[in-house]
């Protein structure tokens, strides 16, 4: 296990050290000139002035070669200091880390929110294939992973903040803030979990052992908990990793619908503005969130399986 | 008994009516009370008076500046009450009892802090840049602004929100002005969370009239749903940028909806520094091929109208009647005797991009009308910034842009020089007529504003009769108010927006 562990953990630097290399270097190869970008992000419908444009150009240390300045944006990554947006001039760094708390709590919930619903969902679909449960789940979670989140967040602002009045349309503030935004986001990792729960379950519930179980006559529910769930936690745990990025990704809608200051529509300001700093540093987090969420989550699986830990520590 | 009823009935009738008008009370005024706002752009950098956010300070009654303008869109008193031309200053008399929301006083010392900070910044606001912009103490109440050359429209230039004027103290710092409890205008701004939110109080000792709500919460809303669904939820009560097809939406909420004017222009750009647009017969035919009325009620569905010239209804010297519609006959007339016919079909490439995006929709509208005329256009939405070095190079056919034509204050003459004189910094259209510069060169020396705008009027005549682009329609703001009243709407966009707004019941 500690092997793996190491395994595991040796790949990351490597692989976030190739994720900066093409997050410092895709704007540029995408045509993006950031002196002019600083100009029009600050002045809309600006005529660049060359002058001008040299003048930010040397005063933001763009005028170096493109590796000095990849070495030289690297080296005060590593030291903690992501510098200052080009458009704003606040520190990166309280603008990324205060949207980033924002967007960890929201993805966090909405996990939960996905695995106290999916997997409960799923199990007692499982129960009886094909009966009304089942159907009637089975509608739902296809419509939860068929339903985009901008299709979704106006239906749900239009029931609980138009209609009953519950809840605020946008913001963010009190916990009232946070339950339609948690709700959009978990509405498709949810409904994934469910049909993955369901079809695990199925599954196990038709193995020998199962039978067996129910044969020396252990109850209907502990044979669903402690033989079927259990064993379909494993894949759940796998999903966690692709689902943890997905939401990151994800997220940029919900926030933007719902004016949640979180990463996403940070990053979703910045693209336009052309805010290379933020950018970079926004990109960097979410890449170095979804690397990690991967390691770890293969390291969990692996020690909730014991078939693959096996097959591991016989390596 | 009968006038016991009769009497009970008119307590009845009475009774309804009084709780009527409670039900109503939506519509009438309560000064003082609180509002939240969803507006539709956020600050991008932090407020900076060098930057366009500079204007928000304005627009949200926090800074003010030496001058603001008229509904005709002449300069007029704001912290200066007078001013004179005097060779190559002007002297600006600044108004008494103003005081800063910081407590301290308005002088002549600290209009000259603000403004030569904001002149003096690596790439200061385009209303003073390249002026040769200077400004000095000129007595005990006044100051004196002095250009490199005689400027006519420098009172005008001092209503832009880039110039807005704070407190000697937010100056202190040395780097940018700290904008909070700084300003002179009728809200004080407390607090703001980044590009998120603001705070705003009543300033109970403004020198002018007090604004209508105590307190204001600014929300930042960029997505047009989500702030109508704010409005509708009764979240927010004034929204802007309330897009066409959820106006009914909002409307059937009970919210007031304002459609007014923007001073923008999308232009449909013809390269004529070579075939086929250097012929004014082909540019007269793309003309008559396009139906503009079209374009704007059917096509963007009412949120934008019909442009018959460079300017349009949210200046006074902007063209309101409408254009004239397709003419397809004169269009492949034209077209034939340009030598251009079924036997010789013209194919140009028509170039847009998706920032803002009717672009693309009136783009494609655009081909299929030039279609039915006989020119083929073919369409390539992509990156503004890739584009422009090339268009601006004069290596391409067709550009559909959208051109905002006044640039922070409103005169048209950086306009009309940067993107229609022969060595202009914008002219993409490369159009190039001595005729013209001359009669725009004249704005140099013309200070009265009804001079100039005759001026204006002329000079997007000529654009007009020289077929020089196609101006297709002028996009229409909008705002909805519900829980709020009194908007002023601004085409100009250079007066203040939050301190009309009332709360109401």
């Amino acid at each position: 296990m500690t092997g793996l562990l190491l395994r595991r953990l040796l790949v990351v630097p490597p692989v976030l050290l190739a994720a900066s290399v093409l997050v410092f270097a895709l704007p540029r190869l995408a045509g993006v000139d950031p002196a002019r970008a600083v100009l029009r992000a600050r002045s809309a419908d600006a005529v660049p002035d060359p002058a001008v444009e040299e003048r930010i150009r040397a005063s933001f240390g763009l005028d170096a070669s493109p590796v000095e300045q990849y070495l030289r944006w690297l080296a005060a990554v590593l030291r903690g200091d992501l510098g200052n947006g080009y458009v704003s001039g606040v520190p990166v760094l309280a603008q990324v880390g205060t949207a980033a708390t924002v967007s960890g709590l929201l993805t966090v919930l909405a996990l939960v929110v996905a695995a106290a619903v999916g997997v409960p969902a799923g199990a007692y679909a499982a129960r009886r294939p094909g009966g009304p449960l089942d159907r009637v789940l089975g509608a739902g979670t296809v419509a939860g992973v068929a339903v985009p989140e901008f299709v979704l967040a106006p239906w749900l602002v239009l029931l609980f903040a138009v209609g009953l009045g519950a809840l605020p349309a946008l913001g963010w503030g009190g916990p009232e803030h946070l339950v339609l935004p948690v709700l959009t986001l978990a509405a498709y990792p949810g409904a994934l979990v469910a049909q993955l729960v369901r079809a695990e379950t199925v599954t196990v519930l038709a193995r020998p052992h199962v039978r067996a179980a129910r044969a020396k006559g252990l109850g209907e529910h502990a044979v669903l908990w402690r033989h079927g769930v259990r064993l379909a936690t494993t894949s759940v745990t796998a999903l966690a990793g692709l689902l943890v990025a997905g939401l990151l990704g994800g997220s940029v809608v919900v926030e933007v619908v719902f004016a949640v200051p979180g990463l996403g529509r940070l990053l979703q300001q910045a693209v336009p503005a052309q805010d290379l700093p933020v950018i970079q540093a926004g990109t960097l987090l979410v890449v170095t969130v979804a690397v990690l969420a991967g390691v770890l989550v293969e390291i969990v699986a692996t020690a909730l399986d014991p078939v693959q830990r096996s097959a591991r520590g016989a390596r | 008994m009968i006038v016991r009823r009769r009497g009970r009935l008119t307590l009845a009738a009475l009774t309804t009516a009084v709780l009527l008008l409670a039900g109503c009370g939506g519509a009438a005024p309560a000064p003082g009370g609180e509002l939240t706002v969803a507006l539709q752009f956020p600050p991008r950098a932090d407020y900076a008076f060098d930057a366009d956010d500079g204007a928000r300070l304005q627009s949200l009654g926090v800074a003010e500046t030496l001058t603001t303008v008229d509904d005709g869109a002449r300069p007029a008193p704001l912290l200066a009450t007078s001013w004179e031309q005097q060779g190559d200053a002007w002297r600006f008399t600044l108004r008494q009892g103003v005081v800063f929301h910081d407590g301290t006083p308005l002088t002549p010392e600290a209009v000259v802090t603000a403004l030569r900070y904001v002149a003096g910044v690596e790439a200061p606001p385009r209303a003073v840049r390249g002026t040769g912009f200077a400004i000095a103490v000129d007595g005990p109440d006044a100051v004196r602004i002095t250009t490199a050359e005689p400027d006519p429209v420098l009172p005008l230039r001092m209503s832009s929100g880039n110039l807005g004027i704070l407190a000697p103290a937010a100056y202190a710092g040395g780097g940018a002005p700290g904008y909070l409890r700084s300003g002179t205008g009728p809200f004080v701004l407390t607090e703001v969370d980044g590009a998120e939110s603001a705070q705003l109080v009543r300033n109970d000792a403004y020198w002018g009239d007090r604004a209508g709500a105590a307190r204001i919460t600014v929300r930042y809303v960029e997505d047009p749903q989500a702030r109508a669904l704010a409005v509708q939820a009764g979240d927010v009560q004034f929204a802007e940028g309330i897009p066409q097809a959820q106006l009914d939406q909002v409307r059937s909420a009970g919210a007031e909806v304002v459609e007014y004017p923007n001073a923008r222009t999308v232009p449909l750009q013809l390269n004529q520094s070579r075939p086929p647009f250097d012929d004014v017969r082909v540019r007269r035919a793309v003309t008559a091929a396009i139906d503009r009325p079209v374009l704007a009620g059917q096509v963007l569905g009412g949120g934008a109208a019909p442009a018959a010239d460079l300017f349009g209804a949210a200046v006074p010297w902007g063209a309101t009647a409408p254009p004239p519609a397709a003419d397809v006959t004169t269009a492949r007339r034209l077209l034939a005797e340009a030598s251009h016919g079924p036997d010789d079909p013209l194919t140009v490439r028509l170039w847009t991009f998706p920032n803002r995006p009717e672009l693309p929709t009136l783009a494609t509208a655009v081909q299929a009308m030039l279609a039915e005329a006989g020119i083929r256009a073919e369409i390539t939405v992509g990156n503004y910034e890739a584009q422009e070095p090339q268009v601006l190079a004069g290596d391409y056919d067709m550009f559909l842009n959208s051109r905002s034509y006044l640039s922070d204050f409103p005169d048209a003459a950086s306009t009309l020089t940067s993107d229609y004189t022969c060595d202009g910094s914008y002219a993409i259209d490369r159009y190039c007529d001595p005729a013209y510069d001359a009669l725009v060169d004249r704005l140099n020396g013309t200070a009265d504003p009804v001079q100039r705008q005759e001026l204006f009027r002329q000079a997007a005549g000529m654009l007009t009769a020289d077929a020089v682009g196609v101006m297709l329609v002028h996009p229409v703001n909008t705002a909805v108010l519900r829980g709020a009243t009194g908007f002023v709407p601004d085409p100009l966009q250079v007066r203040p927006v939050l301190p009309q707004l009332t709360p109401t019941g």
